[in-house]
């Protein structure tokens, strides 16, 4: 264990201490006895001792050794007795900072009550008593000096002296420097007053030698230096008055070593026992109340700077609760420089994590004015480490080149230059982090703030997480805007009444374009249909409701299509009415505009319906030869009927039950060319599609019927294999009859190449399993070319010489409309077969 | 006017056709006999009192010009006159060339069709 080069100072300056308090004491002595009436080594011994850490004391007793045998060997005094004294000085020094530091909280302070009182007890009192036994015993017995008049002198002296000059050293040392140059000068001129009061008036009352015999003035001298020992108590606390003491005692001891009678007639020799006790009595109460003064304005000063403390801790956490989240980037700013500023720390730089939670970075950095303080970067802050291993608990970290933090109480200051990092917590996630530094020398010790900065943090937390958590859903908030705005259709959102809460841009642009929904935000959607239903719209009626009922909950949604617009059916529009899923309730209306989609849905049909007109037209053409034939039965036989109906008149009596059956049978006829007319007509008619139950049978009969002049002329036989039961589908007659009429001529058709004996053509039906009808049409001609199965039903595919590529087409378009299927096979032996597969309808009544 | 058995033969497989041209030839005084078909008319038929047969050309099962060729092939020469819904240029000349007297398109005047037909039994009745 080495002296370090910061100790060499002290102890030299304790040994010299030593010297220049001993010859204070010898001048202060009154030979022949040895104790002098104030003995400064033991005061300064005890002083040092008490400010440093036991485990050091031997280098300043050891220091204090050469002063002493210097001092006194010049002295007439025996070695042994120099010696002796060494040891008992040393030990009242010793027990008097063993005791303090046993039992006060912060030894070298004498700021409260309590440790003013164990100082007293402890190096004023015990110490002295104790240690002066020893004393006296060896100078009776080394220098024959009377045992207790020896124990006396030495007791009050060293009471005295501990009393005076122990907390002066003490609090010189400790807060001396900080008072030289933080005091104001106001301060300064005050201190200065009272040493010159206190020397003015002490050397007044303790040299005049007939001050005590001016008529009302006390007889203790003390008693006039009292209220200049008060205002030292009063307003510069225990250490301004232990050095007011010292200097009343200085003047005091002083006056009488010079043979000035402080005490009136009392001799010498029991004129300083008695200023000791007058001392000593007034001094330790005025001690006790500079301690109790200081105490509790201290406990003023901590309870205003918490009150400040709070406040600020209140104005920070009221300036972020209702902030904007994008106001706070600023307001972080500006809190930091407050913060740093009222809390006088070196920096604060605020990190904060990346979005994906894997970087951290300087989101702000506040530093103090002064050189150095370019603001650090985060990597320089992390220093390697991983935010999660920095970011786990709030770590505080002394700068290395400071002294290491002493474990034991009081002798040495935490370091100055130090870092604490808290994390920021807000949800239970990490946000960031927020580093205090301490670089400033002189700035108080972060330690001691800790749990404040935890506090200032968590505000800092909270904010953070509410500026995460309103940017996340701002940025979403966005997103779903943005949706909203492209999209072409116009959406409006309904409260319970219906009144629009928001729309999107699409919604405003359909308004401008003159529909109906002459509506905005805040106007009632219902009204709208209100209005359009009084006008007698039927359709608004079945909306209105429609959307009433979406709100009132009970209907799950709403889809209709509108018309609306000048003329009216102008425009057309599909409305989407959905709940809105939120406990106030609500809606979401969506409106399309689907008239161009519905016009060329119109144009579609009709085109397909002209085309099927024509291919019906063009059918006919093939068909003229065979109508012609079936009408020329039915107009001849009625010609034929007529004429021989004139010869039955002409004669004189005529057969009038001939002519009778003649006009049936012509009646007959007429009906007979007037059902291929209307055939016919049905045709040639461009009918709309209609949907009506069926019999396919009875569909099948008529057809071969309408064919059966072709089927003779043709010289084709054409054999119905039909279902016993009327077999029922849902479809259009007249286009399902295009079908069937289109599949027999192709048939037909495929025939003619063939011998006659063999053409012939199969028409079936058959119920299947799947609720369908199968229809076939089989023929016995040269069956399908390889590739033609598949493309038969192609638009433009044709095999024959005239054809144009479209009836199967058609009938395939037509087929599928009423959901069914067409294909094609060939026949195992010759020819092909055309299937068809029609759904039955469900009731199976026609 | 010619004699009882001089029997005017109807082939049509329409039947109301078949029933006016029995009055048209009835109420002009000729013996009429009517057939739903050719092989109507072979099995029932009594060929030698016919003095004509009217005969439809398009019929189901043999056609008209097909019991025509049976007639002639039987050795019956009786007088055809056709009768026919859709009359086309090559019909016609098969008809003719087999041997009609006439071909009348329907619908037809039944006074042309009485005399195409009395023109026949007067010529069978001057070669008589």
């Amino acid at each position: 264990m080495g002296i370090r080069r910061a100790e060499a100072a002290p102890a030299l300056a304790v040994c010299v201490g030593y010297y220049v308090g001993a010859n204070l004491g010898f001048i202060l002595r009154f030979p022949p006895d040895t104790p002098s009436v104030m003995w400064p080594p033991n005061a300064i011994l005890t002083a040092t001792l008490l400010v440093t850490p036991p485990r050091r004391w031997w280098i300043y007793v050891l220091a204090a050794f050469p002063a002493h045998l210097v001092a006194e060997l010049r002295i007439d005094w025996p070695p042994p007795l120099v010696l002796a004294l060494f040891v008992t000085n040393c030990s009242e020094a010793l027990m008097a900072a063993a005791f303090v530091r046993r039992f006060s909280d912060a030894p070298a302070r004498f700021d409260t009550l309590y440790r003013v009182g164990v100082f007293v007890v402890g190096a004023v009192i015990l110490a002295p008593f104790l240690s002066s036994f020893l004393d006296a015993t060896a100078v009776s017995m080394l220098g024959g000096e009377p045992y207790w008049r020896v124990w006396r002198v030495r007791f009050f002296s060293n009471v005295l002296t501990e009393l005076t000059l122990v907390p002066a050293i003490v609090i010189i040392v400790t807060a001396g420097a900080g008072w030289l140059l933080g005091a104001s000068l106001r301060r300064r001129v005050e201190a200065a007053l009272l040493t010159v009061a206190l020397l003015a008036v002490g050397i007044v009352i303790f040299t005049s030698p007939h001050f005590d015999t001016i008529p009302g003035v006390p007889r203790s001298p003390l008693a006039i230096l009292l209220p200049l020992l008060l205002w030292a108590a009063v307003r510069f606390g225990p250490g301004g008055l232990s050095l007011a003491l010292l200097v009343t005692v200085l003047v005091a001891i002083t006056a009488v070593t010079h043979g000035y009678a402080p005490l009136g007639e009392l001799p010498l020799r029991d004129g300083i026992p008695a200023l000791q006790t007058l001392f000593i009595i007034v001094a330790v109460p005025l001690m006790g109340l500079a301690a109790l003064i200081e105490e509790r304005r201290r406990a003023e000063e901590a309870l205003a700077e918490r009150l400040g403390f709070e406040e600020l801790l209140s104005r920070l956490s009221a300036a972020f609760v209702h902030l904007p989240s994008h106001e706070m980037d600023e307001a972080f700013g500006v809190w930091l420089k407050r913060l740093g500023e009222y809390l006088r720390l070196g920096r604060i730089v605020l990190l904060r994590l990346d979005e994906d939670r894997e970087r951290l970075s300087v989101s702000h950095c506040w530093t103090a004015p002064g050189p150095g303080t370019a603001p650090p970067s985060a990597e320089e802050l992390v220093n390697g480490r991983n935010w999660r291993e920095l970011l786990r608990e709030p770590i505080l970290v002394p700068d290395s080149s400071d002294t290491p933090a002493v474990a034991d109480r009081g002798e040495a200051a935490p370091p100055a230059r130090s870092e604490l990092v808290i994390p920021l917590l807000a949800g239970g996630r990490v946000r960031g982090g927020l580093v205090f530094g301490a670089v400033a020398v002189g700035r108080p010790p972060l330690a001691s703030v800790v749990p404040r900065l935890r506090l200032l943090a968590e505000v800092f937390a909270g904010a953070l997480g509410r500026k995460e958590t309103e940017d996340a859903l701002r940025s979403s908030e966005l997103m779903k805007s943005a949706i909203l705005t492209s999209l072409p259709t116009g959406v409006a959102v309904l409260d319970r009444q219906g009144r629009i809460i928001a729309v999107n841009q699409s919604w405003t642009q359909t308004r401008e374009d003159g529909s109906p929904r002459d509506t905005g935000v805040g106007s009632n959607y219902l009204d709208m249909w209100r209005r359009a239903a009084s006008s007698g719209d039927p359709s608004a009626v079945e909306a209105l409701d429609g959307i009433r009922a979406v709100l009132e909950g009970s209907r799950s949604a709403l889809a209709c299509d509108y018309s609306s617009g000048a003329p009216p059916g102008d425009r057309w529009f599909a409305m989407v009415v959905v709940p809105l899923n939120r406990p106030e309730g609500g809606a979401v209306v969506s409106h399309a505009d689907v008239t161009e989609r519905n016009r060329a849905e119109a144009e579609a049909q009709r085109n397909r319906q002209e085309l099927a007109h024509f291919t019906r037209v063009s059918t006919m053409g093939e068909l003229t030869a065979s109508l012609a034939h079936e009408l020329s039965q039915p107009l001849s036989g009625i010609l034929t009927n007529a004429q021989a109906a004139q010869r039955f008149l002409a004669v004189a009596s005529p057969d009038l039950v001939e002519v009778r059956n003649i006009l049936s049978d012509i009646v007959e006829d007429d009906k007979r060319a007037g059902e291929v007319i209307q055939r016919l007509r049905d045709l040639l008619r461009k009918s709309e599609i209609s949907r009506v139950p069926l019999d396919l049978n009875a569909l099948l009969r008529d057809v071969v019927r309408l064919l059966s002049s072709d089927t003779v002329i043709r010289n084709v036989t054409c054999t119905l294999e039909l279902h016993p039961e009327p077999i029922i589908v849902v479809g259009d007659r007249v286009q399902l009859q295009q079908v069937v009429l289109n599949l027999l001529l192709n048939a037909m058709d495929a025939m003619v190449e063939c011998d006659e004996a063999s053409r012939t053509s199969v028409v079936r039906t058959e119920k299947s399993e799947l609720n369908a009808v199968h229809v076939t049409v089989e023929d016995a001609g040269s069956g399908l070319a390889k590739d033609a199965e598949r493309r038969i039903f192609e638009p433009f595919y044709t095999t024959k010489a005239s054809g144009m590529g479209m009836g199967l087409s058609i009938a395939r378009s037509i087929v599928l409309a009423h959901n069914g299927l067409i294909w094609a096979t060939n026949n195992p032996q010759r020819g092909a077969t055309f299937h068809l597969a029609l759904p039955l309808s469900g009731d199976g009544r026609v | 006017m010619s004699g009882t058995d001089a029997t005017v033969f109807v082939v049509d497989d329409d039947p109301s056709i078949r029933r006016s041209l029995e009055r048209l030839f009835r109420a002009a005084g000729h013996p009429v006999q009517i057939f739903g078909s050719a092989h109507q008319l072979l099995e029932r038929g009594d060929l030698s009192k016919a003095i004509c047969v009217v005969l439809d050309v398009r019929m189901p099962g043999p056609s008209g010009l097909d019991l025509q060729r049976m007639l002639e092939a039987g050795g019956h020469d009786i007088p055809v006159i056709f009768i026919t819904g859709h009359a086309d240029l090559p019909m016609a000349e098969q008809a003719f060339r087999a041997g009609a007297v006439d071909l009348f398109a329907k619908p037809f005047d039944g006074q042309a069709l009485l005399e195409a037909v009395e023109r026949v039994t007067s010529a069978r009745q001057r070669r008589h």
